[in-house]
């Protein structure tokens, strides 16, 4: 979920520059000039995630076969500039959703010391539905992820870093937690970690099951111990955030790339994709497919080829798809013939109206409700809605109540508009994103799916006579 | 002939003065009369009310001023519209020209109430008690029970 | 909990927590130029959009912004239109930019605040009708001002609208949660401005819900004012609940009497009935908060009240009787009294003219006997000067200082806004808090000293080891409140004499010159008028000499009994309500309280205000100063006052600031009441403690809060949640 809560579509950087006059307009920075035109399929020896599915070692020695750990010493001791610099050339963005350029990030928290400690706080909070990318690491790979801790902190002059991991994570809450005591008892992390002499702690923090608590604010606020409601912005967190001190949130797969990136180097990371696009990316493919997998795969594949070559097709071939959803439930859905073209990369989605997010695809085929599935996403939404600010505690609880009334088609025509205008008074009104998530759906909905509406509502009143909705009209 | 020298001399007018004076019980009398009620009138004495008001009637007067209530000595000034009796009331208000008592269809029962005036404006007005508690409870000092 | 560097730097400091210190330190040259509707306005940096645009006079609409509050920017109210943002902005929360554009009024702001009002009123209640806030209701004005015209809440014929429980915080705050918005005002009031972390949220999206978390009362000295906080009518007055509508009260300013601190108060009144009491502001006292006290005494404005005067009868029984046969009964009494017999007593909700008056009176008579029931040390300088008796650093200034000694005072419950104001310090600057004397809960964090007054001497001279002896030298703006109480004692001089020395050796070594240390808090509203007016604190001595004569003027703390006075001492009660004093008089003077006349009360600063009447006084009870007027007359020794501009000339004439409404004096001389206090520095070895220690002792403590209803409940309420295991 992280990032689908922390996606603020074009806000975060316009307000981000409100903090500090570091931000440079050219964030792209594209300082590696791409040159492929098609992409993906992604060879074995580029894969980072080289036990996604767990069939090797997870603990340390296993690791350590894998590459983990091998001159993380060194990569420190190029200080934090260099790391910094190395995500920039990587072009690596967020991966929990919002995709904001992650070397940037980091360098807001290189402004000068006024004596609080910082803070890297990892977001593990994984809830998003349809997405399960980070959990496949921190089961399969967790010193990936205490690597990149260590490598991020490093990079930011953290002094340590706090995993919150979703409370439904049980198993790898305790791998991690091993990994961890693993890292410790080798001397990676704890007091002069890997012999670099710089000291850095890693901490999980478990969570308790609230979808909220992936949105960063809140995700600080529960680690605080508080109930987790996000937090106004500004300040930002890279001012004022866990224990007031500034704190960095990334996603799990964020942290666990940057090792990577930087033994083989961020030009190697950002030969992949498309420009502003690059790296690769863990996919996760749920629905109406064959086989259903999370797999690594270059950024800006199409769409169309990520299913057929890792997931076994569409049920009942291609010709059987009715929609996707992209990027994991608060990601507005596309049909079928948008589906045939949508390349999967930041860029690639928006401009078919739909977003990227944690890259979580769910194929819907024509067995589908497809209102009722969206209208169980609204439910979901309005279940997880902290109740802090109106539009959303309010809103999407009505838009629940709308949408399962057009499930049925009680509703009248009138209403789809009406629906339309009150996801819109929810977008952008909001403290967090959770709003923005909730009323995407809906409005994707709407905007390929009206027809169906109608039909519902006109075979309901031809069997029931005209809905009590007609009554305010 | 007389009749019109009568007219012509205002003697009816004069004659009729001096019937009223001396209807009205002299000079005196009149005066008095004229004091209580500002007005001098003769008339026919058609009854007297159980409260002692009495009734005159003289059809010379214009319509609308030829039935006359006088208050019962007793009342002096502190008379009243109101204290013309129920039965009479129909009478002087030329409802009916039958005088109550010598109208057959009005028995009198026994639990007819007794006629009363209107007492509005005096200190035997009616007051409903109040249903709402007073706004200020004052402080009932305690009573010393050794004396 | 709330003191953490997070919500310091949540804070938005220097804008939110001190208008003041942004009006005394902020230079014009580090202003911000921001545009609101173009027009440009300069204002400080941190400061919000919303506070920028009330600088020219535009209103953002909100309902969770409180300037007295943390930012919570729950609502989505004050969304307004930012240049260059495509997001509307929450005014209340974001700090404004050099060059910011705002449009308050623009197509996206108007359709946000619409948005979110529609929002809000889809679970809000249609109850207008029937519900107690109507008429001055934040919700009822915004919707009429920023919302839609008509409702296109189709589901009211599904499934309805949200419908929560109620809860039960106490006998003076109802709740109807249904219509609650939660704008989580009440809660923030509750933790930060009470210091009773009783409120919160529970549930989450729709089902959350606003209260506490185990149903339990509100303990708190001041959850009166989450009433007026709330901006719906989920928070009403249960002892006002459907008593009048806003529009049908006349309001009249006044001010408050029962506590020291003299709160500016609204009384509102309809048909000659004081109905219910608001705060009015006043930063200089008490903000915009008022006490429960001050609050919801005003019912015992209307029971026990002395309506008429009255006699003892020949067996020693009160009998109501005309004003004539009082006046003259009064008299014979005080004309028959050799004048060293007469023994005059004010009381502690009375008013300076009465006072004045009554002291005029007696002196006419050959009487000096002129006391108030409360005792201060007439050793060393006495009630001569004014810095000795007065908290000379100001409520207002308290704010800004950085350590707070209190010496034997709750303040919590004597003066519930200074401990607000110190709690307001403690939390938003930093400020520490030490207390000598018994360990009570003041609802901030402090060091306990210990209670043994020998702590005030060794910090005095210098001797202690404690910590905070080091502390207080090396704060820059320090406060020491001595609690007046504690001087009744045969040690008060002397710990006077110590606290005096404490403080101004303090305020010796301060840079800042202007800055007051010493502090000594009363106890009573009228304490400081009469003492400004040469009354004798304290009755003890007068006593002993077994008077033939008592004039309480409203002297009902129980300090004079029958016990201790001779059995044919004649008592000339005057006063307004039936208790302490009334119980033990031969003749009772009925006269009015503080909502019924024009009179004049001066503060524990030292600063003068004026009730004004808002109602008549009940049955014959009459306007004391014209009871002593008239007294004097038959008497035999005119006052030469007959109406309240001669009265307050005479006011004026014993003591000038008396009569300057709303200002107070800074005092001087504090070395020569120092240099009086020297030889007074003796031993002390008793213990310090205070009347007031819990809740339920806070809520009865004159003869108005004694007679009314709803404090008694609360008493009630206080002790059965203590009770409770929750």
């Amino acid at each position: 979920m992280a990032g689908a809560l922390a996606r603020i579509i074009h806000g975060s950087k316009n307000q981000l520059g409100f903090v500090g006059p570091l931000v440079t307009v050219n964030n792209g920075s594209v300082r590696f000039q791409q040159t492929k035109t098609s992409f993906g399929p992604l060879a074995d020896s580029d894969r980072i995630f080289t036990n996604l599915y767990g069939r090797h070692d997870w603990r340390l020695r296993g690791a350590l076969q894998r590459g983990d750990w091998y001159k993380t010493k060194d990569i420190i001791l190029k200080g934090t500039d260099w790391i910094v610099n190395e995500l920039k050339t990587s072009g690596l963005r967020g991966r929990g959703g919002a995709g904001f350029p992650t070397g940037m990030k980091w360098s807001f928290m290189n402004k000068p010391s006024d004596g609080r400690p910082k803070y890297l706080v990892v977001n593990a909070d994984e809830g998003e539905p349809g997405t399960c990318k980070d959990r496949e690491i921190m089961r399969h790979d967790p010193h990936k992820l205490v690597e990149g801790c260590l490598i991020a902190g490093a990079a930011m002059g953290a002094q340590a870093a706090y995993i919150y991991i979703r409370g439904e994570f049980y198993n790898e809450a305790s791998n991690l937690q091993v990994a961890i005591a693993e890292a410790y008892q080798a001397g990676l992390i704890g007091k002069n970690a890997c012999g670099s002499g710089y000291n850095f702690d890693v901490f999980v923090h478990r969570g308790a099951g609230a979808y909220i608590c992936g949105e960063e604010t809140a995700l600080i606020e529960s680690i605080e111990g508080k109930q987790g409601k996000p937090r106004l912005k500004p300040p930002f967190p890279a001012d004022v955030g866990l224990f007031g001190c500034p704190t960095t949130v990334n996603n799990v797969e964020t942290i666990a790339v940057s090792p990577t990136i930087c033994r083989r180097g961020g030009s190697w990371f950002a030969s992949f994709g498309r420009p502003r696009n690059s790296g690769t990316k863990l996919f996760n493919i749920s629905g109406h497919v064959n086989t259903p997998c999370t797999v690594e795969e270059e950024m800006s594949i199409p769409l169309k080829e990520l299913i057929e070559r890792h997931a076994g097709g569409v049920c009942g071939g291609w010709d059987n798809l009715l929609a996707i959803i992209p990027g994991g439930s608060s990601t507005p859905l596309i049909p079928k013939d948008v589906c045939e073209t949508a390349i999967m990369d930041f860029d690639g989605l928006v401009a078919v109206q739909t977003s990227l997010g944690t890259a979580a695809i769910i194929v819907m085929d024509k067995s589908t409700d497809i209102v009722k599935a969206i209208a169980r996403l609204i439910m979901f939404y309005k279940h997880e809605s902290c109740g802090q600010c109106t539009p959303c505690r309010e809103g999407v609880s009505w838009m629940n109540k709308i949408i399962y009334r057009f499930v049925e088609g009680n509703a009248s025509p009138k209403e789809i508009d009406m629906l339309w205008e009150i996801s819109k008074q929810i977008e952008g009104h909001t403290i967090c994103a959770l709003g923005d998530g909730a009323a995407w759906p809906v409005q994707g909905l709407i905007r390929h799916f009206r027809p169906e509406l109608e039909r519902r509502m006109a075979a309901y009143a031809a069997a029931h006579g005209p809905s009590l909705a007609e009554r305010l009209y | 002939m007389s009749n019109s020298i009568v007219k012509l001399l205002a003697l009816d007018k004069l004659s009729n003065l001096f019937n009223m004076i001396k209807q009205n019980g002299g000079i005196r009398g009149s005066l008095y009369k004229l004091y209580r009620q500002e007005e001098l009138k003769d008339g026919v004495l058609v009854g007297e009310d159980e409260l002692g008001n009495k009734y005159y009637e003289n059809p010379r007067y214009f319509y609308g001023r030829n039935r006359w209530v006088e208050y019962n000595d007793k009342a002096y000034l502190d008379y009243d519209g109101s204290q013309v009796t129920a039965e009479w009331y129909g009478w002087l208000h030329y409802k009916t020209d039958l005088p109550p008592h010598k109208d057959p269809s009005r028995p009198k029962y026994k639990w007819m109430a007794e006629f009363t005036e209107n007492m509005s404006g005096t200190t035997g007005q009616y007051v409903p008690y109040s249903t709402t508690r007073e706004k200020i409870e004052p402080w009932v000092p305690k009573q010393k029970s050794s004396a | 909990m709330l003191r953490q560097p997070l919500t310091r730097a949540l804070a938005l400091s220097p804008s939110r927590v001190a208008p003041l210190a942004a009006r005394k330190f902020a230079a014009q040259a580090d202003k911000v130029e921001v545009f609101i509707d173009d027009k440009p306005v300069y204002v400080p940096p941190g400061t919000t959009v919303l506070q920028a645009a009330a600088e020219i006079g535009v209103e953002i609409p909100r309902f969770c912004y409180h300037e007295r509050l943390a930012v919570a920017g729950n609502c989505r109210m004050c969304l307004v239109e930012v240049e260059k943002s495509p997001k509307p902005v929450a005014a209340c929360a974001m700090p404004v930019m050099k060059g910011m554009r705002v449009k308050t009024n623009s197509d996206l702001t108007r359709k946000a605040r619409e948005g979110v009002m529609e929002f809000l009123l889809v679970n809000h209640p249609l109850d207008c009708p029937i519900c107690d806030q109507g008429g001055e209701c934040d919700l009822q004005d915004q919707s009429m001002a920023f919302g839609s015209d008509k409702s296109r809440f189709t589901d009211i014929h599904f499934s309805g609208k949200r419908a929560v429980e109620d809860k039960d915080v106490g006998p003076l705050i109802k709740t109807i949660m249904t219509r609650c918005i939660h704008c989580t005002r009440c809660i923030r009031f509750a933790s930060e401005v009470a210091g009773v972390d009783d409120f919160g949220t529970t549930g989450r999206g729709t089902d959350m819900q606003v209260g506490t978390y185990v149903e339990k009362m509100f303990l708190s000295e001041l959850s009166g004012n989450i009433i007026d906080l709330c901006p719906v009518g989920a928070l009403t007055s249960k002892p006002y609940s459907f008593a009048a509508r806003p529009w049908e009260t006349r309001r009249i300013d006044s001010v408050d009497v029962l506590d020291p601190l003299g709160s500016n108060i609204v009384v509102a009144t309809r048909t000659n009935e004081v109905l219910r009491i608001l705060p009015r502001t006043n930063e200089e006292i008490n903000e915009e908060w008022l006490s429960d006290k001050s609050r919801f005494a005003c019912d015992g404005l209307k029971r026990q009240r002395l309506v008429t005067p009255m006699i003892a009868d020949s067996r020693g029984n009160l009998t109501p009787v005309e004003w004539e046969e009082a006046i003259v009964a009064a008299a014979t009494a005080l004309r028959d009294c050799p004048p060293d017999k007469l023994l005059v007593v004010g009381g502690d909700l009375a008013d300076a003219e009465s006072l004045v008056a009554l002291k005029d009176l007696a002196n006419r008579l050959g009487s000096e006997a002129v006391c108030t029931e409360h005792y201060f040390p007439l050793d060393g300088a006495g009630t001569d000067l004014r810095s000795s008796y007065l908290l000379n650093t100001k409520i207002a200034n308290v704010e800004d200082a950085d350590f707070v000694l209190l010496i034997g005072t709750n303040v919590r419950f004597e003066a519930p806004l200074l401990n607000a104001r110190i709690r307001k310090a403690f939390i938003h600057k930093e400020t520490d808090v030490a207390l000598i004397g018994p360990k009570v809960d003041l609802t901030y964090e402090y060091t306990h000293v210990g209670d043994s007054a020998s702590i005030v001497k060794d910090l005095a001279t210098g001797t202690s080891s404690h910590e905070v002896l080091k502390r207080l030298e090396n704060s820059k703006r320090p406060v020491v409140i001595l609690g007046a109480d504690q001087l009744k004692t045969s040690e008060g001089p002397a710990l006077l004499a110590y606290t005096q020395e404490l403080a101004l050796s303090l305020q010796d070594k301060l840079e800042n010159k202007e800055w007051k240390v010493l502090n000594v808090l009363q106890r009573t509203a009228s304490q400081v008028a009469a003492m400004d007016l040469g009354y004798k604190p304290g009755v003890g001595e007068m006593l002993q000499k077994g008077p033939k004569v008592v004039f309480m003027l409203g002297a009902d703390a129980g300090v004079i009994t029958r016990e201790n006075l001779p059995k044919d001492c004649v008592v000339i009660y005057q006063g307004h309500h039936g208790d302490a004093g009334a119980s033990i008089a031969d003749i009772v003077l009925a006269g009015a309280a503080y909502t019924e006349k024009n009179g004049t009360y001066v503060n524990a600063e030292g600063r003068a205000q004026q009730t004004l009447p808002a109602v008549t006084p009940p049955g014959k009870a009459r306007e004391d100063w014209k009871i002593i007027r008239a007294l004097s007359e038959v008497v035999g020794a005119r006052l030469p006052y007959d109406n309240l501009e001669e009265v307050r000339a005479r006011l004026a004439e014993v003591c000038p600031s008396m009569v300057s409404y709303g200002d107070v004096q800074n005092n001087n001389y504090f070395a020569q009441a120092r240099a009086l206090a020297q030889s007074l520095q003796k031993p002390v070895s008793g213990t310090l403690d205070v009347q007031l220690k819990q809740l339920e002792d806070f809520f009865m403590t004159d003869s108005i809060s004694r007679a009314s209803p709803t404090m008694a409940k609360c008493v009630q309420a206080v002790i059965k949640q203590k009770q409770s295991p929750y």
